[in-house]
C-alpha cells in the first residue's frame, strides 16, 4: 500500500503518556499516525467521529511511560482492558498479518496480554502470560541509555537496521525478563531457533555484559523480542527517544530509533 | 462562642460581635485560624457594619485568604521595594501577578513558569508531601494554558551521617526524608509522563528538623492560546475539573504559615493533602484540548485554600463576584460541614470559567478523558460572593475584603560587618588528602543515584541530558536543555543556591547563588532569559530573620536588575523553623536561558586532546566554600560579583562560542576550579595536566563569574587572546588527557578520585 495510505494507532488510556513522541516519530515518515483513547474503540459515549475500530489501522502501537499508574504491575490494567473489550480484534489483526509493537510500557501490556512471547501462530493471544517483566535488580526506576545488539533477521521492525549494536535509553523499573522458572532453557531454545529473540543488551565493546551494560538483570540480556509470526514486536528500550539526531547528541540526520520506525513502515508498503 | 445554626447540616455562628481580645484570640486559637488579634479585629469590624455575626465558613474563608502563604503578608512590602523593578524586560508576558511567569520564547510561542516550595508536608509526609508539590507546580503551568514539559526540584536536608540519638523529638532521619523525597518526585514524575530535568541536592544541619522540598515547573505555550486566572464575565460557569474533595489538606496553608514543632506530626497529617499522578494525567490532556478548542474564558488551579481562594479571586481579577452551590461539590467522603468543603485543598481540581453556550462541549471532553467535571457556581456582576448549600444562604461577604490581606512591614536587623571577625584561610596540609574528602563530601559528589530515578526523557524533547558524557561514565552538566516546539530553538534549565553562602552572608550568598544561575545557562551556550524565585527563610516575625530575608531579596533585585535578567514569578516560604532552629537562608533560583539552536549546546565533559583554558577572576574568598567546610575553618569573605562583570563576562563567553570551536564548558563553582575540571575529566575518563603550578587559592577558592573551556590546542592562544582584548581575564592553565589529575601542586590517579567521588553519595544510601 502507498505510504500516505498507512494509519497507525497509539494506543492510550488514563496514565499512558509517551503517545505524542510516538506518533510524531511516525509522522515524520508520512505516514498518519494518531493517538486513540481505548475508549474511542468500544464506549457508547464517544461521539460518531471520534469513534474507532482496529481495523481502520494497519499497526497499533503501544507506547512506553505508564498506565493506570501501574499500581498493581506494570501493564496489568491497560491489558485487562484491551482484553476485556479488544480480545477478538486483536487476534484477528495479528492473524491478519498486521504489526503491533510494544514499547516499554507497551512491551509490559503485551506480555501481560498473551502476545508475546506468542509462540503459537493459530493463537496469538495466549490464555495467560507466559512470560513476565520483573522489578529491576537495582529494585529502582532508572533511566540510562543502553547499547542494543540486533539478533534476529526475521523480525519485521528491525529488517532497515543495518547496523549490529545501537543506543536506545532506558527508563523504566519493572523491565527484568523472566521465564518460567526451570522452563528457562526450553523458552530460551524456542526463542532461539524461531529467531525471536530481537535485541540483547551489549557493553561499548559489543559483548554481553552485566549491570549497568544490561540495565535490569535481563535473562539473557534480553531486551526485547517479537511473537512467532515475527510481527509483534516489545522491547523495554525507547527507539522513539532515539529516533531523531538532536536525542542523540548528533547534529544532523536521525538516531538508532529511526530504523524501528521505518522497518515497519517498510513491511505495510509492502503488504 | 459557638452557635449552632438551625439548618439540617453542619453550621455555626460564631460570636464575635461582643467578643474580648481574649475572646478572638481564642477563637482563632480553637478554629485553627492562625489569624492574629489584630487581624481578628478587623473582622469583628466588618461584622460589626453588617450587624451580624459571620459563620465559621466565612471565619476560615477568612483564614486562608489572610495567611502568609496565600496573601505574602510579611514579604510583599520588601518585593516590592526590591524584586518588582526587577521583574520586567519587553519579552514578559505576565510577571508576578497570576500563578505562573509568562514569557516570550518565539514568535509563535511562549514559555511558562512556577516555582514553589513544599516544605512543611514533605517534612511530616516525605513521600506524599514531595509528591503533591510535584502536582501542584503542574497545575501552576498548566492554568496558563500551557503543556509542562520539565520539572525540576532544588531538595535540601540535614547531614546524613546524623547519629539516630542526636535527632530531635519529633524529627524524621534526612536518610529517610531524602528517599522519601525522590520516591515521591519519582513516582508522580515519572506517571504523569514529565521529565524531571534539573534540580539539586543539599546537605547541612540547619536542615535537620525543617528539610526544603523546592519544586519548579517549565510549561509551552501558544501566544493565542494563553489562559489568564480570571473570569470572563457575568454569567460565566465555574466548572470544577479533576479529583473530588475530601478532608485531606485541611488548613494545609496556616500550617504551611507557622513553625513545625514535635507535635506536628499529629496535628497536621491532615494538611498534607494526597497526590494521584493518574488523575492528573488526564486533566493535563483534557484540560489542554478545551483550551486548544477555545473554550474556556479563564483557568486556575486549586492550590492553597482550595475553593476559598481560586473562586473569588477569578471573580475579582475580572471585577466580578460569584455565586457558588456548594452542594454541587463532588466529595470523597460524606458529612463534610460546608467549610471544609470550602477550604479543602484536596488535590487534583482545577477550576474553569466558560460562557453557557460552551458548557457541553467542555462537559463532554472531560467525560471523555473520564475526569469528573461539574458547574458549581457563576460569575455575577456585583462584587460579592455568596454561597448557598442545601437552599440555605450559608456566606456573604465583599470579595475585596476578603481578598485585601494585611499587609506588614516587618523589622529587620542586618548583620554585623564581616570585617570584624578574624578570617582563617590556610592552605591544606595534605593537598590530596583534603582534594578527595571535597570530591567525596555529598554536596559535591555524583548525583546519579537521585538523578536516574527520575525520568529525564520522556516527551522526548530532552536535548542536554542532567548527565553528561560517555555512557557509563557520566558527569553532571551544567543546565538541562529542552526543545519544546518544532524549531531547533531550545530552553536551557538549571537550579542554582548556595546555601553555606547565604548562611555566612545573605547578600553575597544570594548575589553568588544568582551569579551560578547565569554561568550555568551560559556554560550551555544558553543566553539567560529569565528566573523564578523560591525564598525558603526561617520565621519572619524574628528581626534576625527578616533580616536575612531582606538582604538576600535586596542582592537578587540588584543582580537582576544589572544583568537584565527578569523575575517572573516565585514563592515566599517563611516559617522554616523549629525550637531547634532555622533553615540557613534559601533563595532558591530556577533559571532558564534561550539557546539559540539545540545542536550548538554545550556539554561539561572533556572530550580529550584539549586545551583547558580557565575564565575568570580568582580571588582569595572562602566564606560559605567546601573548601573551608572540609577544613573546618572559618571563613567570612563570601565570593564577590557585580552584575556588570557577569553580563560583560557572559556575553563575551557566548560570542566566544560563537567564534571558536569549543569542546567543552563548565561553570566553576562548589569546590572551586580543582573540583571543576575533576567533574570534566570524570565523563570520558580524560585526565588534566596543569601547564604550571596552581595555588591552592586558585585551586579551591570558590570565586564566581568564572568557566572552564576546553578547545582544540590550535586555537588556545587565540581564545584566551579574545578575552584579554576585552580586558577580561583568560588563561590557558593546561590540557586534557592521560591518566592523572595533575594540578601541580598536587596530582591524583583519575581513577581513584572518580572512585571517592561517584561513591560520596552512595555510601550513606
Amino acid at each position: 500500500m502507498d505510504r500516505e495510505e498507512i494509519k497507525v494507532a497509539v494506543l492510550r488510556m488514563e496514565g499512558t503518556n509517551c503517545e505524542d513522541e510516538t506518533v510524531k516519530a511516525f509522522r515524520s515518515l508520512g505516514v498518519e499516525a494518531e493517538a486513540v483513547h481505548i475508549k474511542q474503540f468500544y464506549s457508547d459515549m464517544i461521539r460518531f467521529e471520534e469513534q474507532r475500530s482496529v481495523f481502520d489501522y494497519q499497526c497499533l502501537v503501544f507506547p512506553g511511560g505508564f498506565s493506570a499508574g501501574d499500581y498493581i504491575r506494570a501493564g496489568a490494567i491497560f491489558s485487562a482492558r484491551v482484553k476485556s473489550v479488544l480480545r477478538k480484534d486483536i487476534e484477528e489483526f495479528i492473524k491478519m498479518g498486521y504489526p503491533i509493537l510494544g514499547i516499554c510500557n507497551g512491551f509490559q501490556v503485551l506480555v501481560e496480554l498473551g502476545a508475546l512471547p506468542g509462540f503459537d501462530e493459530d493463537k496469538p493471544l495466549a490464555e495467560k502470560p507466559e512470560m513476565a517483566l520483573a522489578m529491576n535488580d537495582s529494585s529502582r526506576f532508572e533511566c540510562r541509555p543502553t547499547l542494543l545488539k540486533k539478533e534476529s533477521e526475521k523480525c519485521i521492525f528491525v529488517k532497515n537496521l543495518k547496523k549490529d549494536v545501537v543506543m536506545f535509553p532506558v527508563a523504566h523499573a519493572e523491565g527484568k525478563v523472566v521465564f518460567p522458572s526451570g522452563k528457562e532453557d526450553e523458552y530460551l531454545e524456542r526463542l532461539t531457533s524461531n529467531d525471536q529473540i530481537v535485541f540483547r543488551y551489549v557493553d561499548e565493546k559489543g559483548d554481553y555484559a552485566g549491570y549497568p551494560w544490561n540495565p535490569n538483570g535481563s535473562f539473557y540480556n534480553i531486551a526485547g523480542i517479537c511473537n512467532a509470526t515475527h510481527t509483534v514486536f516489545g522491547l523495554m528500550p525507547h527507539p522513539e527517544r532515539a529516533f531523531f539526531g538532536y536525542q542523540v547528541g548528533r547534529r544532523e540526520g536521525y538516531g538508532d530509533g529511526y530504523c524501528i520506525f521505518r522497518s515497519v513502515v517498510d513491511y505495510l508498503e509492502k503488504l | 462562642m459557638y452557635r449552632k445554626v438551625d439548618v439540617p447540616f453542619e453550621l455555626y455562628e460564631v460570636e464575635i460581635l461582643d467578643a474580648s481580645e481574649e475572646e478572638l484570640a481564642k477563637i482563632s486559637e480553637e478554629m485553627g485560624l492562625a489569624l492574629s488579634v489584630d487581624e481578628m479585629k478587623r473582622i469583628q469590624d466588618y461584622f460589626r457594619q453588617k450587624g451580624r455575626n459571620p459563620y465559621d465558613i466565612e471565619l476560615q474563608s477568612l483564614a486562608q485568604a489572610w495567611s502568609e502563604h496565600c496573601c505574602y503578608k510579611s514579604s510583599k512590602y520588601y518585593l516590592r521595594q526590591y524584586l518588582l523593578e526587577a521583574s520586567k524586560a519587553d519579552y514578559v508576558i505576565s510577571a508576578i501577578e497570576e500563578d505562573a511567569g509568562v514569557v516570550e520564547f518565539d514568535d509563535e510561542y511562549a514559555y511558562v513558569t512556577a516555582f514553589e516550595s513544599h516544605n512543611h508536608p514533605s517534612a511530616i509526609e516525605p513521600y506524599g508531601g514531595a509528591a503533591t508539590g510535584i502536582g501542584g507546580i503542574l497545575r501552576d503551568v498548566l492554568c496558563m494554558g500551557a503543556q509542562p514539559i520539565a520539572l525540576i526540584d532544588p531538595l535540601f536536608f540535614g547531614n546524613l551521617d546524623t547519629p539516630y540519638e542526636k535527632l530531635p523529638r519529633g524529627t524524621k532521619h534526612p536518610l529517610y526524608l531524602l528517599k522519601g523525597v525522590v520516591a515521591g518526585i519519582r513516582d508522580y514524575g515519572n506517571r504523569v509522563g514529565i521529565p524531571t530535568v534539573a534540580g539539586m541536592v543539599f546537605f547541612d544541619n540547619s536542615y535537620l528538623t525543617n528539610c526544603l522540598v523546592n519544586v519548579g515547573c517549565v510549561g509551552i505555550v501558544r501566544k493565542d492560546r494563553i489562559i489568564h486566572s480570571r473570569a470572563g464575565g457575568a454569567g460565566d460557569l465555574f466548572v470544577l475539573a479533576g479529583g473530588k474533595t475530601g478532608r485531606d489538606g485541611i488548613h494545609g496553608v496556616t500550617f504551611a504559615s507557622a513553625e513545625l514543632d514535635e507535635k506536628s506530626e499529629e496535628e497536621a497529617r491532615g494538611a498534607v493533602q494526597l497526590g494521584n499522578p493518574i488523575m492528573k494525567e488526564p486533566l493535563i490532556h483534557a484540560c489542554l484540548e478545551v483550551v486548544e478548542k477555545g473554550l474556556l474564558t479563564g483557568m486556575k488551579d486549586l492550590g492553597g485554600g482550595g475553593l476559598s481562594c481560586v473562586i473569588g479571586e477569578m471573580a475579582l481579577a475580572a471585577g466580578f463576584g460569584a455565586e457558588v452551590y456548594l452542594d454541587k461539590v463532588p466529595l470523597k467522603e460524606e458529612g463534610m460541614a460546608p467549610w471544609e468543603i470550602w477550604i479543602s485543598e484536596s488535590q487534583e481540581r482545577m477550576m474553569l470559567t466558560v460562557r453557557p453556550e460552551h458548557i457541553d462541549e467542555v462537559l463532554y471532553i472531560f467525560q471523555k478523558w473520564d475526569v469528573p467535571a461539574t458547574v458549581v457556581g457563576k460569575v455575577i456582576p456585583e462584587k460579592i460572593t455568596r454561597i448557598y448549600y442545601k437552599g440555605y444562604k450559608i456566606y456573604e461577604m465583599d470579595t475585596e475584603f476578603v481578598t485585601s490581606g494585611p499587609e506588614y512591614c516587618r523589622p529587620y536587623v542586618a548583620r554585623k560587618p564581616e570585617k570584624e571577625l578574624h578570617e582563617e584561610v590556610e592552605p591544606p596540609a595534605d593537598y590530596v588528602k583534603t582534594f578527595m574528602k571535597m570530591l567525596s563530601h555529598p554536596n559535591a559528589a555524583f548525583k546519579e543515584w537521585i538523578v536516574r530515578q527520575y525520568d529525564h526523557e520522556v516527551r522526548a524533547s530532552t536535548v542536554l541530558k542532567p548527565l553528561q558524557g560517555k555512557m557509563n561514565f557520566e558527569t553532571h552538566g551544567d543546565a538541562a536543555v529542552i526543545k519544546p516546539t518544532r524549531s531547533f530553538r531550545g530552553l536551557a534549565i538549571t537550579a542554582d543556591v548556595n546555601p553555606w553562602m547565604c548562611k555566612v552572608d545573605p547578600y553575597w550568598g544570594a548575589a553568588s547563588s544568582f551569579d551560578e544561575m547565569v554561568r550555568n545557562l551560559v556554560a550551555v551556550n544558553a543566553v539567560p532569559h529569565s528566573f523564578n524565585d523560591c525564598l525558603n527563610f526561617g520565621n519572619p516575625e524574628k528581626p534576625e530573620r527578616m533580616g536575612e530575608f531582606v538582604e538576600a531579596v535586596k542582592a537578587l533585585g540588584w543582580m537582576a536588575k544589572g544583568v537584565g535578567v527578569p523575575c517572573v514569578s516565585g514563592n515566599v516560604s517563611f516559617y522554616n523553623e523549629t525550637p531547634y532552629g532555622a533553615v540557613a537562608p534559601t533563595p532558591s533560583l530556577l533559571g532558564v536561558g534561550i539557546v539559540e539552536d539545540v545542536r550548538k549546546a554545550i556539554t561539561s565533559e572533556f572530550k580529550g586532546r584539549g586545551a583547558v583554558i580557565l575564565v575568570g577572576e580568582t580571588h582569595n574568598e572562602f566564606g560559605g566554600s567546601l573548601y573551608s567546610a572540609v577544613m573546618g575553618q572559618r571563613c567570612h569573605k563570601v565570593p564577590r560579583t557585580s552584575p556588570e562583570r557577569l553580563k560583560t563576562y557572559s556575553d563575551a563567553m557566548l560570542e566566544s562560542f560563537r567564534k571558536f570551536e569549543v569542546k567543552a564548558c563548565h561553570d566553576v563553582s562548589m569546590g572551586g576550579l580543582a573540583v571543576c575540571i575533576a567533574e570534566m575529566s570524570f565523563g570520558r575518563g580524560l585526565g588534566f595536566e596543569a601547564a604550571r603550578e596552581l595555588s591552592f587559592v586558585e585551586l579551591f577558592s570558590e570565586s564566581n563569574t568564572r568557566w572552564v573551556v576546553e578547545v582544540p590546542e590550535s586555537v588556545a592562544e587565540g581564545y584566551a587572546e579574545f578575552f584579554r582584548a576585552k580586558e577580561l581575564k583568560a588563561e590557558v592553565i593546561g590540557y586534557s588527557g592521560g591518566e592523572r589529575l595533575d594540578f601541580g601542586a598536587f596530582s591524583v590517579e583519575l581513577g581513584e578520585a572518580d572512585k571517592s567521588w561517584r561513591e560520596g553519595l552512595t555510601k550513606f544510601l
